[in-house]
């Protein structure tokens, strides 16, 4: 399907820009041809039922699977970029379920994400990024095991801020987190669009995704299926049709 | 019949050598000729069951031993003491191999190379029996067989029933049931076939060949030291086997007699044969893991028709499912499984009935998979019952499900990449094997009538799904789509009276999926319940009797499909919101 | 007799941990038990044999070109017998890479070195024949100097910390930027060099002897079965006892029942507890 340009029209060019983008694991193709665009700034939502590929896409952009198509961050070619590369370039993946590495403590965890920081920049780097987060910054001697899900979570984006991103993908943050957590990870994105740093954010929750995102992309079946700004009337009833497919005859709620 | 033409064609090389060849000869074709009765018998346990058993020559070690103590110090008729090293063999063959069943496989491979480093040991220590490191004269036997050529032909003899038997074995049931638990374990489980028993009969065969293989060594090596049991004669082994291909006869038997003979042809090579022997395993795992027999394999090199579609017949299911009526359902009561903390069913309960189409949806993590999973006997759950009709069935006992008349596929299609298609479908009616081992091995007539029924059956579940013209293809070559109906069609051979389909359309395409659909309710109209768990809710609302949404472990909501779509919460549930 | 057992035993039981740290550092790095450990420590005893007694270098230097040599042998394994099979679903084939890349450096070594046991240079000349012999000392000194060096790296060092990271999610440490193939690779040198250790500390005890390398194998496997893949503490307490216990059996009760008696152990452990006495790390979040 064709994709509409941005509702809000903005000068600048788009920061990541992926054209019919292929993608699976090994013989099994989960992306069939993903078109999507990120401009510089803006909270895009990613949204879409249980196996729609999102995750998939995440991973595809950031170079942890390998892909067909294209896809250009900050006008240079991702094809063939390690997940360094990409990490190197301020394409920061924040991957799904807070997998910290529990065995090390919080200090050791963010310089770890600064491990192609220069060393004398790191623990700066580390103080700016716990500046997001003053319930862990409390806890930095902790290990990140002893933490519980929220400060987990809290610690992976974190991680992901060490390298100064210029567009973080933030793979269901608020999975397994309660709702005051919920909020307090997600206003985290709201303060890193007033810095100017793009976030692309898969989301369960729709209606905070809706309430937080300039723009949202829905996808099913691999594929884009509606793309729209979030000041878009009617979002929640198309999102629906897009979800349970256009095959069903009638509507939920007619 | 063109398959036997290579066997064919080394038998008669064999039964001449005699005219060309001089007395020397006879010692190297003898010894090629009992190497193979052991790798014969281990090629079923790596070639086909993968069982990674790189220390078989403990096996040979106990044969010879046993033979040659039984003769030199008891005086028995070397025959008997051959057979009573291969029952030696037998029995330690299953205490070696059965830690397989528990033990992943490098450690598998290590207990079986510490076996033979032990056993070694021992026979340098135990000098009152063994005679230590002096060792002990072979088995000498009586003419016609005291003669070099005479030697020969007995080990030739019995390498050829040997290669016979376990043709047999391989083409049977058990030969597609050892490359089932190699490459689909999961899928074999729910076939029915059991793990434990299975191996205990391959281990007890190989062993007894690799026994008397032992024995036959003594007599042609004369006299026996710890020495002659080294770990390299060990790797030779195991290093025929995968050269010549896993789950081949004819690749290994090339591959052993390759293996035996190349230091006769190049006398330079004789110190260094262990290290290209090495060097050779090396090359083939990483540039030829099929080995000798995938380079023999010209079936599979002929291009696939690209443009196939799947096109299932449901008429022929009243013929495959001739089961009478379906009367039992099956109930789940109260189930609760909990990972860690997380509840992944948090008190469930649920009612499938014969004969109807169920769905099972729910959002991410909701325990759709993990309800099926409790009803294939995959998870044990820690609280309440899974009935089929009033019988319980038995926790964390997938094998057994099979029996009972439930059958299933998988998220990810579990099939064997290296058997055909219809190896692959015959694995899915496996549980309706009745032959014994050696019935296969010997193949009696019981055991061939069964096996055409079972051939019937399985091209009659192919006809179902429409995969008839692709049942000679090794299944790696199919597409994915196509390898969901091959699981569809593997667990309609068993005849199930209940089928669970684990998002059996990801990956399909729109036309694919609603063949699928009618597949599905054609499988119901023929008295088959099936489960039902998908994402594509429009399949589920199209074709389902009966509706469940989980959310959480919980149901959330059940009904008639136009009860379900009119459910707010249910909306919201899916919106997340 | 009881000091003989426990010099003996200590000694060659800490050729074992050393042997089986060896795997878990290949096996943190990879998922992958490599055959090639045990080889690693018969490559030490027969370099350092070669540097100093054949070439007649210094200890000192000998033993870096010896340990040096195994790092490079470990670096080796990583490219040709590791990294080719990481990708494939099929776990077995990495036990057949490492087993023919073992089996080529063993038939190698016993075709250019020799078949029969050489003798391994007298390295300070302390305590001769008495259980303070340097022979029985030294693979216990190289033991603790060994795990005090990995836990001063695991602890202090940023490297050392992604190589624990890698361990635990090497997909996470992945996402993160982490340059995982070059960290797996240093890894690797490592573990060569801690297998080249234990080899050349045990060198005047089990000799420069190509047949080592199966035997180290197979008993510095033991420790790693006992004490959890991945988990050094376990190692190093199950290859001590594992030593002890050996010894004791073949001194009391004669090499038949001492080679029954530990495999009959090492069955029933991994049978009974297959994750290990000790428990192994926690386990990989799908």
């Amino acid at each position: 399907m064709p994709i509409s340009a941005p509702e809000s029209p903005r000068t600048t060019e788009a920061l990541l820009s992926v054209a019919d983008l292929t993608a699976g694991y090994g013989t099994i193709i989960v992306l069939h041809g993903v078109n999507l665009i990120v401009h510089p700034g803006e909270i895009v939502a990613l949204l879409g039922p249980n196996g729609a590929g999102k995750t998939t896409l995440l991973r595809a952009v950031s170079g942890l699977l390998p892909w067909s198509g294209t896809a250009r961050f900050a006008g240079k070619s991702l094809a063939g970029s390690s997940p360094r590369d990409t990490a190197r370039n301020g394409l920061v993946h924040v991957v799904e379920g807070h997998r910290v590495f529990t065995q090390l403590s919080v200090t050791d965890n963010l310089l770890l994400a600064g491990y192609d920081v220069p060393r004398g920049e790191r623990h700066a780097r580390v103080d700016e990024a716990l500046a997001h987060f003053p319930e862990i910054a409390a806890k930095r001697a902790d290990r990140a095991g002893a933490l519980s899900g929220g400060p987990q979570q809290m610690l992976a984006v974190a991680q992901g801020l060490v390298r100064r991103p210029r567009l973080l993908m933030l793979d269901e943050p608020s999975a397994g987190l309660s709702p005051v957590l919920v909020d307090r990870v997600l206003s985290v994105a709201a303060s890193l669009r007033e810095q100017g740093t793009a976030v692309l954010l898969v989301e369960q929750l729709v209606e905070k995704a809706l309430r937080l995102a300039d723009r949202v992309y829905a996808m099913a079946q691999g594929k884009i299926v509606m793309e729209a700004a979030t000041s878009e009337p009617d979002l929640p009833h198309r999102l629906e049709r897009a979800y349970f497919g256009h095959d069903v005859a009638t509507p939920l709620h007619p | 019949m063109k398959a036997l033409l290579p066997y064919a064609a080394l038998l008669a090389a064999a039964l001449v050598l005699p005219f060309f060849a001089n007395d020397y000869w006879a010692v190297i074709g003898a010894r090629a000729a009992v190497y193979w009765i052991l790798v014969a018998g281990l090629n079923l346990v790596v070639g086909y069951g993968g069982q990674l058993a790189i220390g078989w020559v403990a096996l040979l070690t106990l044969g010879a031993y046993t033979a040659s103590i039984l003769v030199a110090r008891f005086d028995l008729n070397p025959f008997i003491a051959y057979a009573a090293g291969g029952v030696v063999g037998a029995l330690s063959g299953v205490i070696v191999g059965l830690p397989a069943l528990r033990l992943r496989t490098f450690y598998f491979a290590m207990t079986t190379l510490g076996f033979a480093t032990i056993l070694t040991q021992v026979a340098l220590s135990w000098q009152s029996v063994t005679g230590g490191g002096i060792g002990l004269p072979g088995p000498t036997l009586s003419p016609p067989f005291d003669s070099a050529w005479g030697l020969y032909f007995l080990a030739l003899g019995l390498a050829a029933i040997v290669t016979w038997m376990t043709a047999n074995i391989a083409a049977s049931r058990f030969g597609r049931s050892l490359i089932a638990i190699r490459d689909a374990e999961v899928a074999a489980e729910a076939s029915g076939i059991s793990k434990a028993r299975l191996l205990t009969i391959v281990f007890l065969f190989s062993g007894f060949t690799a026994g008397v293989a032992g024995g036959l060594f003594a007599t042609l090596q004369s006299y026996i030291t710890p020495d002659a049991f080294t770990f390299d004669l060990s790797v030779t082994f195991f290093i025929a086997i995968l050269v010549g291909g896993r789950g081949s006869i004819l690749g290994p038997l090339l591959g052993n007699i390759l293996l035996t003979l190349l230091p006769e042809f190049a006398a330079p090579l004789v110190a260094w044969s262990t290290f290209l022997y090495a060097a050779l395993l090396l090359a083939i795992v990483l540039l030829m893991p099929g080995g000798i027999a995938a380079l023999l394999d010209f079936r599979n090199r002929k291009p696939l028709e690209s443009h196939r579609s799947i096109v299932p017949q449901p008429d022929r299911l009243r013929a495959l499912l001739d089961h009478g009526p379906v009367r039992e359902d099956i109930v789940l009561r109260n189930v609760v499984l909990a990972f860690g903390g997380v509840r992944a069913i948090d008190g469930l309960d649920i009612t499938i009935r014969a004969g109807q189409v169920h769905g099972l949806i729910g959002p991410n993590g909701s325990g759709k998979t993990t309800t099926l999973n409790v009803i294939s006997g995959y998870y044990a759950p820690q609280e309440g019952e899974a009935f089929l009709g009033s019988r319980v069935l038995p926790h964390g006992a997938p094998q057994t499900r099979a029996a009972l008349g439930i059958a299933r596929t998988f998220q990810t299609p579990r099939v064997i990449g290296e058997a055909s298609v219809l190896q692959n479908v015959m694995v899915g009616a496996t549980v309706d094997g009745t032959a014994s081992f050696m019935e296969a091995a010997l193949t009696l007539p019981r055991y061939r009538s069964e096996e055409r029924t079972l051939t019937d059956r399985a091209m009659q579940a192919l006809s179902v799904v429409g995969l008839a013209s692709l049942a000679a293809v090794r299944a790696d070559r199919l597409q994915h789509s196509e390898l969901r109906f091959v699981e569809i069609a593997r667990a309609l051979a068993g005849r199930p009276a209940f089928l669970l389909l684990d998002e059996p359309a990801a990956g399909l395409s729109t036309d694919e999926i609603n063949r699928l659909g009618s597949l599905i309710k054609a499988i119901a109209a023929a008295g088959t319940g099936v489960l039902l768990v998908e994402h594509h809710a429009d399949l589920i609302f199209d074709i389902c009797d009966h509706v469940t949404v989980l959310n959480l472990g919980r149901e959330l909501a059940a009904g008639t499909p136009a009860d379900i779509r009119a459910h707010k919460e249910v909306v919201s549930a899916y919106l997340g919101a | 007799m009881l000091a003989a057992i426990l010099a003996a035993g200590l000694a060659v039981g800490a050729t074992y941990a050393l042997i089986g740290v060896t795997y878990n550092i290949m096996f943190s790095a990879s998922r992958v038990m490599s055959f090639t450990a045990g080889q690693l420590g018969m490559l030490g005893g027969v370099l350092g044999a070669m540097f100093i007694s054949r070439l007649h270098l210094p200890i000192l230097p000998g033993m870096v070109l010896a340990l040096g040599g195994c790092a490079l042998v470990g670096l080796v394994t990583e490219i040709i017998a590791v990294r080719p099979v990481l990708k494939a679903l099929d776990q077995h084939l990495y036990v057949l890479s490492t087993l023919g890349f073992a089996l080529m450096i063993q038939t190698f070594t016993a075709i250019e070195w020799s078949t029969e046991p050489q003798p391994f240079p007298r390295l300070i000349g302390i305590g001769e024949g008495g259980p303070w012999d340097e022979k029985f000392w030294l693979p216990v000194l190289a033991c603790v100097a060994t795990i005090v060096g990995l836990e001063l790296l695991y602890r202090r060092t940023l490297v050392g910390r992604a190589f624990l990271a890698i361990a635990e999610d090497n997909f996470a440490a992945r996402a993160l930027g982490l340059p995982e193939r070059n960290l797996r690779m240093a890894s690797y040198a490592l573990a060569g060099a801690v297998g080249g250790l234990a080899g050349f500390a045990g060198g005047e005890l089990l000799l420069a002897f190509f047949a080592n390398g199966s035997m180290l194998n197979f008993y510095g496997f033991i420790p790693v079965a006992l004490g959890g893949l991945g988990n050094n503490k376990g190692a190093v307490i199950g290859g001590l006892a594992l030593g002890v216990f050996q010894q004791a059996a073949n001194f009391l009760m004669g090499g038949v029942v001492a080679g029954v008696a530990v495999f009959a152990v090492f069955i029933i452990v991994l049978l009974v507890a297959p994750q290990g006495l000790f428990g192994a790390p926690a386990a990989r979040r799908v």
